[in-house]
């Protein structure tokens, strides 16, 4: 609410401009703390750099999209057909490329996993237009209905997104807490080695992780797909906010944090609509990032750079050296 | 003409992705922005060119500038960054730069410009993919050349140790952080201007064209072909590039599902290559230095590279570092005062104060943590100590970062070897040759003969450390293919080779067998005598007592007691915390 007063306070935008714009914020704010939230759990707890999140995003939203068109399936019917699909698609990567060449490459697994994931991605992306066709797909069959309450307008759909999303930030931090999964997942989080000694077994929370994350991030795939549209490139975007929601929250952070994060970030792009224009809203986010990474680093870069520029003498005999210490 | 045209594009990004080569296959730093680079240079050329007239060439350069500018800009956030977050830093300029160009409408928005101009080059103008060929491959020849000269020189070399590990890198005395920055630039103009050819190639620049999947088709060109080797970034730029005309002339593709179908198999390609074979399809090591080393070797005689004596090998590095013995009571080298360390809550060093004396070797031995390995950390600068001074030949040296201690002279091992495994164990000793020439970018375009002139002596010094440790057979092979001890003995070369005053040696003769042990003690002896200063931390108190003239006991953070090995021995106390009640 302050942020309205403010804003009003300001002179620039009416109660109603700030008000609109704040719901919009939450809106999307609730899809990307969906995204952030199941990619922090795979990063966090498995250290797999899983770029192709967005590959199982786009192919969630895309089945679904099949299934109410071509395929003639009522919604909810081919939204599980999606979800069922990213599952999978997630923990194929897991099992069948992450795991095999995380084995191989040891210390830099890093890298190989980052950059396999890019592989899957290119081929991915450029499947999706091959097999069925490069144009955009409506999502439909959400029974939607438009709500105005105070001047502000949003949908069924919109809030729907929004109570989901509460939902599964608050399900779970209580699977993770209060669960003997949840205990398993933390313990590997903290210390694979340590929880594999106690007698966990690390390969299959791997892939229980990277269901659950795909499911969150399906999920989120399904409300884009049907507030806008299904594209083959939808994954791009998606997985950018995904990333900066988790990196800016923190990997290993309670789902509940990373959901705030996702709302926040949701809030400080809709809102800077009011100054600068829709196109230019992710310039915002990405351009915040850049500062807040900046100053994340910059004190020891400049501790390092100063130290690096000065005092490259050294003592060229040990008579010098003596000379120095007496 | 159909061939030529794919040809052309194959050269044009196979400059990009050796751009990025430089950065992410030499120096390590993964960055998905090298599109956005590129694109710098597309657009300073197309709007230039279109709208004010000036020679395209001109714009490429005007966009080279600018991107070697803003590259080193983002290095200096870049520098202190995990790998993860410099690929979220990447990706975040990636992002800001191509929606901030689509955005500006003197650039013609998301449909970007087209119908650039011809261009003309020595008067010719450029129309026909044919016409294009020649400079493209001159070009090609010229940034391979050029990025070859700087990827094989003592810079790549130390480019290489910063992607290997980059604290053993520091701990040797090189300055990482300068070297980044340069990279960082140099990669981002080289991309530019594979963005600018691109732009103007094609007649068209758009944000598609320099988008983020640009950017990891960069990625993947370069991990595909084989990171570190810029035949292999050519190669992988002719695969992913090519197979666009094959897919067209050979299989009888539309063009489109053509381009679609080579991004599946190139994607499923790289998958695959990053399983079997995850050095890529060039290996670093059969890169243009080694074919190189290969063709010099066949004409060259095979010189067996002699062995010399703990004596010889000693004088050579006193008279590397200008030591020199003397009478009289030794001067104290090394001052710790009253330094303490803490890591949240556990104090690891805590009121520390001890001596290094010139010419002399210092042990310092103590109960498992202790804080031994700490005090090397401290005093070398790895972690700057919360008070109290460390001082080196009388200079006050707290808080200076580990590269520039270990440019005054004062070098250490690490308990965990820390060598550099992807590469081998003549580059892993060359690399902590100190003063090398063409260990910058000045020495390497103002003063090239000195450069090769001078990786003679870096050889021969290399190779005496090695042939004394006995490794030199080895000289050829991956560290990481050597068992513990080896790499121990490659690690102890290292320091030999660093040519520093000071020595701290963190359980160098742990893992080791008993042979090699006695070497190490007798060149450690006669190091010692040729007036260098070395400390040891060591577990196996024989060793100590044969190589040491002096002991610290050190408990719980602090110096408890000092004296011969013999003085320590008969305390019992000491002995009892050392190794526990009977």
């Amino acid at each position: 609410m302050s942020a309205v007063t403010l804003a009003t306070f300001l002179g620039i935008h009416s109660i109603r401009d700030v008000g609109q714009a704040t719901i919009i914020g939450i809106i999307n704010g609730a899809s990307y703390a969906l995204l952030g939230m199941g990619f922090a759990l795979i990063l966090g707890v498995t250290g797999r750099f899983h770029f192709a999140y967005g590959i199982g995003f786009t192919f969630t939203a895309y089945i679904a999209a099949l299934g109410v068109g071509p395929w003639g399936l009522a919604l909810v019917p081919a939204a599980i057909l999606g979800i069922i699909v990213g599952i999978l698609l997630g923990v194929a990567c897991e099992a069948l490329v992450y795991r095999p060449l995380a084995a191989r490459a040891g210390e830099q697994a890093l890298l190989g996993v980052f950059v396999a994931s890019l592989g899957l991605v290119i081929a991915g992306e450029n499947f999706i237009p091959e097999v069925w066709g490069n144009n955009t797909r409506p999502l439909g069959g959400f029974p939607d209905h438009t709500y105005t309450v105070a001047k502000l307008v949003f949908t069924r759909l919109e809030l729907t997104l929004v109570i989901l999303a509460v939902v599964i930030a608050v399900v779970m931090t209580l699977v993770l807490n209060r669960t003997i999964l949840g205990q398993q997942i933390k313990a590997v989080s903290a210390n694979p080695d340590m929880a594999s000694a106690v007698g966990v077994n690390v390969g299959r929370i791997f892939l229980v992780v990277f269901a659950l994350g795909s499911l969150i991030g399906g999920i989120a795939a399904l409300f884009t797909g049907m507030r806008f549209a299904v594209t083959p490139t939808m994954g791009d975007t998606s997985v950018f906010y995904a990333f900066v929601v988790a990196f800016v929250a923190g990997v290993t952070r309670s789902p509940r944090f990373v959901a705030a994060v996702g709302l926040l970030i949701g809030l400080i792009e809709s809102l800077s609509t009011l100054w600068v224009s829709q196109t230019e809203s992710s310039i915002t986010v990405f351009g915040l990032l850049l500062v807040w990474l900046t100053i994340r680093v910059l004190p020891t870069a400049i501790r390092q750079l100063s130290g690096a520029l000065s005092g490259r003498g050294v003592p060229r005999s040990a008579a010098e050296a003596r000379k120095a210490v007496s | 003409m159909f061939w030529v045209d794919i040809l052309n594009q194959c050269l044009i990004f196979a400059i990009m992705a050796m751009s990025l080569n430089l950065l992410l296959g030499y120096a390590g730093q993964v960055s998905v922005a090298q599109a956005a680079f590129a694109a710098i240079g597309g657009y300073a050329a197309a709007y230039l060119s279109l709208k004010h007239g000036w020679n395209p060439i001109a714009g490429i350069g005007l966009g080279m500038g600018i991107a070697l500018a803003l590259g080193i800009i983002i290095s200096i956030p870049a520098l202190m960054l995990a790998s993860e977050y410099l690929i979220l830093l990447t990706l975040a300029i990636q992002t800001v730069v191509l929606v901030g160009l689509s955005n500006i409408a003197a650039f013609g928005g998301l449909l970007g410009l087209t119908g650039l101009p011809s261009v003309s080059l020595l008067g010719k103008q450029l129309l026909l993919p044919s016409d294009w060929i020649w400079p493209l491959l001159g070009l090609t020849a010229i940034i391979f050349a050029l990025l070859s000269w700087i990827g094989e020189s003592p810079f790549g070399r130390v480019l290489r140790g910063i992607r290997e590990d980059q604290l053993a890198t520091q701990s040797l005395g090189k300055d990482v952080f300068v070297r980044k920055v340069i990279v960082f630039g140099l990669s981002s103009m080289i991309a530019a201007l594979g963005g600018g050819l691109y732009g103007m190639y094609n007649g068209t620049v758009s944000p598609p064209l320099y988008g983020f999947s640009t950017s990891i088709l960069l990625v993947a060109i370069v991990v595909l072909g084989g990171r570190g080797n810029l035949l292999g970034s050519i190669l992988g730029s002719i695969i992913v590039v090519g197979s666009q005309g094959v897919f067209e002339q050979v299989i009888n593709l539309d063009p489109a599902s053509a381009a679609l179908i080579r991004l599946i198999c190139f994607g499923l390609l790289l998958v695959i290559v990053l399983m079997v074979r995850p050095v890529g399809l060039l290996p670093e090591r059969a890169g243009i230095g080694s074919l190189l080393r290969l063709l010099r070797r066949r004409s060259a005689r095979v010189a067996a590279v002699p062995e010399l004596t703990a004596e010889q090998l000693a004088t050579e590095v006193a008279q590397g570092v200008g030591a020199q013995e003397h009478a009289g009571e030794p001067a104290a080298v090394v001052q710790v005062f009253d330094v303490r360390k803490a890591f949240g809550g556990i104090r690891a060093v805590d009121g520390l104060s001890f001596e290094l004396k010139e010419g002399r070797v210092t042990g310092l031995i103590g109960p498992n943590g202790a804080g031994k390995s700490t005090v090397f950390n401290v005093i070398t600068g790895r972690f700057p100590p919360d008070s109290g001074t460390v001082h080196l030949f009388g200079q006050d040296i707290t808080g200076w970062p580990i590269d520039r201690v270990a440019r005054h002279g004062m070098v250490r091992s690490f308990q965990d070897v820390r060598v550099f495994p992807n590469l081998t164990v003549l580059d892993n000793v060359r690399m902590a040759v100190p003063h090398q020439r063409g260990e910058t970018l000045r020495d390497l375009f103002l003063t090239p003969w000195r450069v090769i002139q001078d990786q003679k002596r870096t050889r021969a010094l290399a190779e005496h450390a090695l042939a004394f440790v006995g490794m030199a057979e080895k000289a050829n092979v991956g560290v990481s293919t050597l068992p513990f001890g080896e790499q121990k003995l490659v690690a102890l070369a290292r320091i030999l080779a660093a040519d520093a005053k000071v020595m701290l040696l963190d359980e160098a003769a742990s893992g080791i067998s008993v042979e090699w042990v006695d070497r190490m003690i007798d060149i450690i002896r006669k190091l010692a005598e040729h007036g260098l200063t070395v400390c040891v931390v060591e577990h196996n108190l024989n060793f100590v007592e044969r190589v040491a003239d002096h002991v610290y006991f050190m408990e719980a953070g602090r110096i408890t007691a000092g004296g011969t090995i013999e003085d320590l021995v008969r305390d019992e106390r000491l002995v009892e915390a050392y190794f526990g009640q009977p």
